[in-house]
């Protein structure tokens, strides 16, 4: 195998000092203080009415009879079932029963809906402008420099994505520009996050991202919008249809056979 | 697979899952810069740089059984993986594909900052 020689370029050691450890600093602090904005942020709930209230933790009871539904006998469940199905299908526990039925008003109109809208704002205003301030503040001083090379190669599809702002044809994809390594750090700097601020931190972009994914895929339980007794009904069906096994069932023949004698 | 019967028997706590996977990755994670900084200082390679991080992320990986999971595995007289884990390939190559990211921005700065 013939080896190709290694290209060598001459940096200034000040690179390092001006452009390398700063973009690594910031990106640190804007992770540290994007979890510390995204904490402040958080609004507590409101406070809501009774009626509302009963009408959320009703539905949640009957979820919870559904997945508990094995921890208790047959007879306790059949009654539980019967009062929960009844009650769900004539909505007695509507914030509105006369209104059962009626189409949900807009969310638009309706302020409370406007508050969880902003909130999702904020949320996403918190991770757009430190992303678009720093890859402004990369590109207005920083760019064009070329800083470090990987210690590994990669093919020459990489130059593109490595050395973003160096229009240099012959050079080495190994070698990465500024915002080549602003990048890296972006996926790199979570296990940093992780230890500084606990692993629950909102302060990685990548774990933003997931997490509006994955709330996005689950219908959103009490939103505003939904129609309460729409999702009531389902629940009812969901309890009636379930087939009950209670889980003590010949437990004693199953504590004989684990005692070896 | 377990039945939906002997799931009932015995359930699976998903917090507990949770809270096992997220400290095995916290520890990867951590490890895996680490070994960024290792292999940079050492001035490893290409191949030579990836094999060490997978040859210290599986001893990573080792440690962990043999000091927690074994253990306990012995005193409840079965394997010890079915206690803390859903499967073997959680505990051993979930770490490879958790810290890799980490361990390439170490090494890559380290490797830069030595190899200036």
């Amino acid at each position: 195998m013939p080896q190709v020689p290694v290209q060598t370029i001459h940096r200034d050691p000040q690179l390092f000092y001006w452009i390398l450890i700063p973009i690594t600093i910031v990106m640190i602090l804007t992770g540290i203080l994007r979890h510390y904005a995204t904490v402040l942020m958080a609004v507590t709930p409101k406070k809501q009415d009774l009626p509302t209230i009963r009408e959320q933790r009703s539905l949640l009871r009957a979820i919870n009879l559904r997945m508990n539904a094995n921890a208790i006998s047959t007879p306790s469940f059949n009654a539980r079932k019967d009062y929960m199905v009844t009650a769900l299908e004539n909505g007695a526990f509507l914030k509105e029963p006369d209104k059962k039925g009626q189409a949900a008003p807009n969310p638009m109109t309706d302020p409370a809906a406007m508050e969880g809208m902003m909130g999702m704002m904020k949320g996403n205003m918190a991770m757009i402008i430190p992303q678009t301030l720093i890859m402004g503040w990369i590109n207005a001083f920083f760019s064009g420099f070329v800083i470090i090379r990987l210690p590994f190669p990669l093919t020459i599809k990489f130059k593109s994505m490595l050395q973003a702002g160096v229009a240099t044809k012959d050079m080495d994809p190994q070698w990465m520009s500024s915002i080549s390594w602003y990048v890296l750090c972006i996926f790199g700097l979570q296990s940093v996050f992780n230890y500084l601020l606990g692993s629950d931190n909102a302060a990685s972009q990548m774990a933003q991202q997931m997490g509006q994914m994955g709330p996005g895929a689950a219908p959103q339980m009490f939103g505003p919008g939904v129609d309460a007794y729409k999702q009531y009904q389902a629940e009812a069906e969901n309890i009636a249809v379930l087939d009950h096994q209670y889980t003590l069932e010949g437990v004693e023949n199953r504590l004989l056979q684990s005692v070896k004698v | 697979m377990l039945s939906e019967r002997e799931l009932q028997i015995s359930p699976i706590v998903q917090d507990s899952v949770m809270h096992n996977t997220k400290t095995l990755t916290t520890l990867h994670n951590l490890t895996a810069s680490l070994f960024g900084v290792g292999a940079g200082i050492l001035g490893l390679e290409s191949y030579s740089g990836f094999i060490f991080y997978i040859i210290f992320t599986l001893l990573t990986s080792a440690l962990v059984y043999g000091l927690r999971v074994r253990p306990a595995g012995v005193q409840n007289g079965k394997g010890g993986i079915e206690r803390y884990f859903q499967g073997s390939m959680e505990l051993w190559t979930g770490g490879l594909v958790d810290g890799l990211s980490g361990f390439v921005l170490t090494w890559t700065l380290f490797y830069g900052l030595v190899r200036a």
